[in-house]
């Protein structure tokens, strides 16, 4: 072969299979969505039953609206996505920059005791952490859903390990030119390590915007209730489950994380990209 | 925060000021309730709510939502380790013995005195009360309860040859009926099969219908004992894994409860068993004319019980006590029972709930409503023990075993027998 080709580059029948497979993940990918969004935008009747010619409706949407209070479980769930997210990336920032690259006493202890958070399930602790908001006075409120998740050991450890990789010379750099240490963290390894934040970011925001268990037990109003506890109606084990309605809420409550990823998808894979090749 | 600190102080100025006095003035009553059924529920219970607080001016009910029966027995859990549970709530029945071993709960009839609150607790069918008394008290006020009934396509049945108002009335019937629903193209591909009995998620409610059938209790009073590995029920789990593989009339494998309304809806199969708790459901969306009957018998007729009670959580003071009794004395009465078995489905559970105006309409424009009732009589408690989650689990796993092929019906009860008895062996020393 003459021409240059890039020697990572599959050819022949290797190309036409990993497309072919590329093909086949996407399509089982997104058959739920697609089956979900059939479902919603059709008549009950239609709910397994494919015809192009169905008629649309968006009936279901209108049932699944007025089924709970979904508005202002949109507003609870964007402030508690926001806030966690928030005190996260301070508190994970400063506890990651203190664990890369300063030494003190029991350093390593420490940041084991973090890593061992990441091998308990949260939902162990649901009693625990029931009685210490209970003990604040805070159950039934939204920031009883985020304060356990605040202090995140899988953020710590990721900011640790990005910032480990920063090179020490343009820390040094930074300090030889007057700098302090908190302006060092923020000119030096905050913009170094920002494709690690918009991944962290994404994993957090998806996560707590789909958590339910403990969301449903910690509180009691309409005032302070996330999404998927509205969600959480439609599935009437009693009594089987009405396809249409449910893929019309799901799909409603679903919108704005699908809508915000198809807006963003590039950054966000490239920066999943970049998190990587470090 | 503050504000409902303040507001905590307002209302223990307030509890002080009434305090000896009139009882019930500004007593608040947090209620747990589960979802198990479509339709606005929520809304349902939030109405009654507001009708309970017009007619008792000073008492505060407040519901709230709790997810599934799973969930809300979560909840009410982790709330009452926490040490605020709420003043009472829907659990399922089966869930007695487990608050009762957390401490959690208090019986009705340390708070329900009078002769009339006595003559209240006589009131409902006495299936409901089976899983709802033990050691002489009552721990469970029956409120959304349910049976297993039979659900059967009349078009399909007149297709078949078999007369549309004739249910199969016992075992025999049941699988000869079943053998000519099930229709097979040339290649031996089924189109519609005669039966389908879920076995999803809690297959044990279901076999209990087998076993009743064949004349054997899965448990003994004090939720103490199983008996898995007898001979009648390993063989009313035989004839349930025999309505697949040998007769061929039930689909194979497991059977997942939440789809089996929609398969009927779309002809799939032609007799169903499932709750009474749908029948609201198959009424909207059935597009043929369908019967419900009671389940055929074996050696007797028989279904368990299933659903929830109201409970009364202990760390509530006697004033809101007072307040929940009045409440759930209120809910449960002839003519709430009736309102809320017609918008839900759910039987109705005590028989003059059945004698009121609207109760009688509605069974004589829509008679199956009737069956579940009818077919009380022949009810029993639900599967309810110490440690009751573990054991329902043990047996599920042993059914699904069963009923997937991974093991015999013998082996399956045997080594469910062995693991419940382990589980339960330190209940039975007390």
């Amino acid at each position: 072969m003459s021409t240059r080709r890039n020697p990572m580059e599959p050819q022949g029948l290797g190309h036409a299979l990993e497309t072919l497979g590329a093909w086949v993940l996407a399509l089982l990918w997104i058959l739920p969505l697609a089956y979900a969004f059939w479902t919603a935008f059709h008549p009950p009747e239609f709910a397994t039953r494919f015809d192009p010619l169905a008629p649309l409706s968006l009936q279901n949407f209108v049932n699944a609206w007025n089924a709970a209070p979904f508005a202002s479980y949109f507003v609870n769930t964007i402030i508690l996505v926001t806030m966690i997210l928030a005190a996260q990336l301070v508190l994970c920032t400063l506890a990651a920059y203190a664990f890369a690259r300063y030494a003190f006493f029991g350093r390593d202890v420490l940041f084991m005791l973090v890593l061992v958070q990441l091998m308990i399930m949260p939902d162990v602790l649901i009693v625990e952490n029931y009685r210490t908001m209970a003990a604040l006075d805070l159950t039934d409120t939204i920031t009883a859903i985020g304060l356990p998740y605040m202090a995140s050991a899988f953020g710590i450890f990721l900011m640790r390990q990005t910032f480990k990789t920063v090179p020490k010379e343009l820390d040094e750099a930074a300090r030889v030119e007057g700098a302090s240490a908190l302006q060092v963290l923020l000119k030096v390894y905050v913009p170094l390590a920002r494709p690690v934040y918009v991944a962290f970011g994404l994993v957090s925001v998806s996560y707590h915007w789909n958590n339910f268990l403990w969301p449903l037990i910690v509180t009691n109003s309409v005032g302070s209730r996330p999404l998927t506890v509205g969600l959480q109606v439609f599935s009437s084990t009693d009594q089987g489950i009405d396809w249409s309605i449910i893929t019309a809420a799901t799909l409603m409550t679903s919108a704005p994380l699908l809508i915000a990823f198809l807006l963003f998808q590039r950054q966000f894979v490239q920066s999943f990209m970049r998190a990587g090749i470090r | 925060m503050l504000n409902r600190t303040v507001r905590k102080v307002a209302v223990l100025a307030a509890a002080m000021l009434f305090a000896g006095g009139a009882p019930a003035q500004g007593v608040e009553i947090s209620f747990y309730y589960p979802v198990a059924v479509g339709g606005p529920i929520t809304k349902i219970v939030d109405g009654l709510a507001a009708d309970f607080e017009k007619d008792n001016p000073g008492v505060k009910v407040k519901p709230i939502y709790s997810g599934t029966y799973q969930e809300s027995v979560v909840k009410a859990l982790t709330a009452h380790k926490a040490g605020e549970p709420p003043v009472i709530s829907v659990l399922l029945s089966t869930d007695m013995y487990t608050l009762i071993d957390e401490g959690a709960i208090i019986d009705w009839s340390s708070v329900a005195k009078s002769a009339a609150d006595k003559a209240w607790m006589k009131s409902f069918y006495p299936a409901f009360m089976e899983n709802s008394e033990t050691g002489g008290k009552v721990w469970g006020i029956p409120f959304q309860r349910s049976t297993i009934v039979l659900y059967w396509n009349k078009e399909a049945f007149k297709d078949a040859g078999i007369d549309p108002n004739q249910p199969p009335e016992n075992w025999k019937e049941l699988v000869d009926y079943a053998q000519k629903l099930t229709k097979r193209d040339a290649s031996g591909n089924v189109s519609q099969w005669g039966l389908q009995v879920p076995s999803s998620g809690f297959p044990y409610w279901l076999f209990q219908a087998f076993t009743t059938q064949n004349n054997v209790v899965l448990m003994n009073k004090d939720g103490t004992k199983t008996s898995f590995d007898d001979p009648k029920v390993i063989e009313a789990l035989q004839f349930w894994v025999d309505l697949s593989r040998k007769y061929k009339v039930m689909p194979p494998g497991i059977i997942e409860w939440g789809t089996t309304p929609k398969d009927f809806f779309e002809r799939k199969i032609a007799m169903m068993w499932t709750t009474t708790g749908n029948l609201t459901n198959v009424r909207k969306n059935a597009k043929f004319d369908f019967g419900v009957a009671m389940l055929s018998s074996g050696k007797r007729r028989g279904t368990p019980t299933g659903g929830g009670n109201f409970y009364l959580f202990n760390k509530s003071t006697p004033q809101q006590q007072a307040a929940a009794l009045k409440f759930v004395q209120w809910v449960t009465s002839p003519e709430r029972a009736a309102q809320w078995g017609i918008q839900t489905g759910y039987v109705a559970t005590r028989p003059d709930a059945w004698n009121t105006p609207e109760m009688k309409k509605y069974a004589a424009e829509f008679p199956p409503a009737a069956v579940a009732r009818d077919q009380l009589q022949y009810a029993v408690a639900e599967l309810s023990t110490h440690d009751n989650q573990r054991i329902t689990k043990v047996l599920n796993d042993g059914l699904q075993a069963a009923l997937t092929g991974a093991k015999t019906p013998e082996q399956a009860m045997k080594e469910a027998q062995r693991e419940a008895e382990r589980l339960l062996r330190s209940y039975q020393r007390r």
